[in-house]
């Protein structure tokens, strides 16, 4: 089959959703498919030049490429499955979250004015449509799949992307925290670090984004941060920490918890979390606290065994996510 | 957003003003909502957005569409058929001239015509003969900037009427289920019948479907609750009916709750939903409702729909009886209604709906300016002009996606 994976692109920015879809196009051709990214530059604001974007999506042409039939496009995220073609399947990764669950909050976007409540209805009318005329529709989690019930009333089927292929091993369980991700306050990287600083506990913080100086200031020399690690460090620091902190608010899914576990290491969460509360339960493969920097201080302070024995549960949860499974499941 | 709010509320004793009542408070939790005063209606009150609960009785709702005609804004059609309000709003006031434009701006010349016949009183009132075939939504249609409605049904004819602005089409939300007990009523069936009881009502057709029901079932029994219209005054009340006249909320709820099944006919319709039917359906009660309108639009599951022709009585009767012999039916529509209330007609997720349409019709002008400005400049940039086919092809795909009107 030709198939085409559709993804936005934030230029000069690279995250979970990229690693995804790369994996994603690189598992296919494995499977001897024809398999290749489309993607679009995505700008989501000022507010309401968040259709524009959108709207660009709607105007490609995915039904043939150089004279050949496109005979399957897989679209993503946000805002990508905008995309017409008559053999669409979505596998969501998530909605404009500003227009939903973080409308109104600290990370939303719209205000009140008419113009930014009206622009978030378009939204959610553009969703309905484009999400609803799909094929098929799955959704990364169950988290994601709720947000999709209750915004647009359809129904997709629960699909878990498995985590990218990395040399996981388990090399020990040294004590320091690892967290790993885009540096944004969704994140809530500020929460692990005051926690941390609370009960003494090393951390060890890789990834890049906007609130990263902030996070330093806070951290004050205390906390180690790497910027943007290769695989292989990547893979060497999942093997030596103690512990993996992963706690952004109402999580889509994220593929760090399955990427720890398969290293055989523990996840500490929170109750808030979303996506991650479909793999990390509160002593079996980790900790999930309240949101608090008390709780997830007091979470923080895993004993070698613990670690041991709620990672290998961890891991054991991962590894029945294959792509074996999840590519028979999306071309069905 | 705040909204200016135009509608009758209690004590007013219209459904709409029920409605309202219902409404309100969980519309609220979204938006900013001023209560426009029925007696400083011209006074209009600093807002976003005029939200207009229009209906036919002109007492509860005249005061409304004069509000509406100064002032254009988005208008919730409770019904279609708006002819009693016009004259009420004309004629009852003494303008024959308005009854006559506005006869002549809904049918034509010939409209006018007849509409000379009412004024002299060479034929009777059309209000009271035949309203749905002369139904004047026309003024309120053209001062509506947007359009909630309850049904199918009524979209259709606003569409037919020629109206082209957004229409939210929200169901009528449920009363939660108030904390009464059920009344001991006798009668084995007990079929109920609530609300004003008028012609419309289908109470001479009930009442003979109820005669055939009670040579099969003796037992059986007809609550029918309500006002009787002035026409039906004389009715004689046949064996087996129990009658009561207006009672307060609290009562009509435990009568309810005392019947096996629920009749609620209507014919002809002006596209009204029934308050009655929404509440038997929050009880869990199986419903017998006419073939029309809003009533058609009741999934088989929870109503049988009984089409109005010359055997209306006899269908009407095999309804009743299906529902009287049947509980394992009467059990599986009451289910499928309750159901039906969670999933369609919940007070969250209408006020929610409400929501939607009033922030879309509050700002969506300016965002679809923004949007087009966006494609038209870099159209324009490259050299692509109105009447070239790309441009075509950028509006279907903006209809597509609901982003171009």
């Amino acid at each position: 089959m030709r198939i085409a994976v559709c993804r936005p692109q934030v230029p000069f920015s690279r995250g979970g959703a990229e690693i995804f879809t790369d994996e994603l196009v690189r598992q296919l051709r494995e499977r001897d498919h024809e398999a290749d990214i489309v993607s679009v530059p995505f700008k989501w604001y000022p507010g309401q030049r968040v259709l524009t974007q959108a709207f660009l999506w709607r105007l490609l042409d995915l039904t043939e490429a150089d004279g050949r039939r496109i005979d399957l496009v897989v679209a993503t995220k946000f805002p990508s499955y905008c995309v017409r073609h008559p053999n669409k399947v979505v596998w969501l990764l998530h909605q404009f979250r500003q227009a939903y669950e973080l409308d109104r909050t600290d990370l939303g976007q719209f205000s009140e004015s008419a113009e930014d409540r009206a622009t978030r209805r378009r939204v959610e009318r553009l969703d309905r449509v484009t999400l609803g005329e799909a094929r098929k529709l799955f959704a990364t989690s169950r988290n994601v799949a709720d947000r999709l019930q209750r915004s647009t009333g359809l129904d997709p089927e629960v699909l878990p992307h498995p985590p990218q292929e990395l040399a996981y091993r388990t090399d020990a369980y040294e004590p320091f925290v690892f967290s790993v991700g885009r540096l944004d306050r969704a994140k809530r990287i500020d929460l692990l670090i005051e926690a941390a600083a609370k009960q003494g506990v090393d951390l060890v913080v890789s990834g890049e984004g906007p609130d990263r100086e902030r996070l330093e200031r806070l951290a004050n020399g205390r906390v180690r941060f790497t910027g943007r690690v290769s695989e292989a460090e990547l893979a060497d620091l999942y093997a030596r920490c103690r512990a993996v902190f992963y706690a952004p608010v109402d999580e889509d899914f994220g593929m760090v918890p399955f990427e720890a576990f398969l290293a055989e290491k523990p996840v500490v969460t929170t109750t808030d979390a979303g996506g991650p509360l479909d793999v990390v339960r509160d002593r079996e493969t980790g900790r999930v606290v309240e949101p608090t920097v008390d709780a997830v201080a007091a979470a923080l302070e895993i004993g070698e065994d613990d670690a041991r024995a709620w990672g290998r549960a961890g891991k054991a949860l991962a590894e029945q996510v294959t792509w074996d499974s999840s590519i028979e499941r999306l071309l069905a | 957003m705040k909204v200016a709010y135009y509608s009758p509320l209690p004590p007013s004793r219209s459904g709409v003003a029920d409605y309202s009542a219902l409404l309100l408070p969980e519309l609220e939790k979204h938006v900013e909502v001023v209560l426009a005063h029925r007696r400083r209606f011209r006074r209009f009150p600093s807002a976003d957005l005029a939200l207009y609960h229009i209906g036919n009785d002109p007492e509860a709702h005249g005061w409304i569409a004069k509000a509406l005609e100064a002032r254009p804004g988005v208008v919730v059609l409770h019904e279609f058929v708006l002819h009693h309000l016009v004259a009420g709003l004309t004629l009852a006031r003494g303008d024959s001239r308005g009854y006559l434009d506005a006869m002549e701006r809904g049918h034509g010349l010939a409209g006018r015509l007849i509409a000379f016949g009412v004024v002299e009183g060479r034929i009777p009132p059309l209000w009271e003969t035949r309203p749905e075939a002369f139904p004047l939504a026309g003024d309120v249609l053209a001062a509506a900037t947007g359009l909630i409605v309850h049904s199918h049904y009524v979209e259709s004819r606003a569409r037919d009427a020629g109206f082209e602005g957004q229409v939210w089409r929200i169901p009528h939300p449920a009363w939660s289920l108030p904390a009464v007990a059920s009344l001991q009523v006798e009668g084995s069936p007990l079929i109920g019948c609530f609300g004003h009881l008028n012609e419309s009502k289908r109470i001479t057709q009930l009442l003979a479907a109820f005669a055939r029901l009670r040579g099969r079932h003796p037992d059986a029994r007809l609550l029918l609750v309500g006002a009787l219209a002035d026409r039906l005054a004389g009715m004689a009340v046949p064996e087996g009916v129990i009658r009561e006249d207006y009672v307060a909320e609290e009562r009509l709820w435990s009568l309810m709750a005392a019947c096996d099944a629920i009749v609620s006919l209507r014919s002809p319709t002006m596209g009204e939903t029934s308050g009655s039917a929404i509440r038997a359906l929050t009880l869990g009660k199986p419903l017998v409702v006419s073939d029309v309108g809003w009533f058609s639009e009741l999934p088989d599951e929870v109503a049988i729909r009984v089409p109005v022709d010359e055997r209306e009585v006899e269908t009407l009767a095999a309804a009743l009886d299906k529902l009287a012999s049947d509980d394992a039916s009467r059990e599986a529509m009451g289910a499928a209604a309750r159901d039906l209330v969670e999933r369609e007609h919940s007070l969250p997720h209408v006020a929610e709906l409400y929501a939607a349409a009033l922030e879309e019709a509050a700002g969506g002008g300016a965002v679809r300016e923004v949007l087009l400005k966006d494609i038209a400049q870099a159209a324009a940039e490259i050299g692509i002009e109105a009447a070239d086919p790309e441009l075509g092809e950028v509006s279907a795909r903006l209809d597509e996606v609901g982003l171009g009107g």
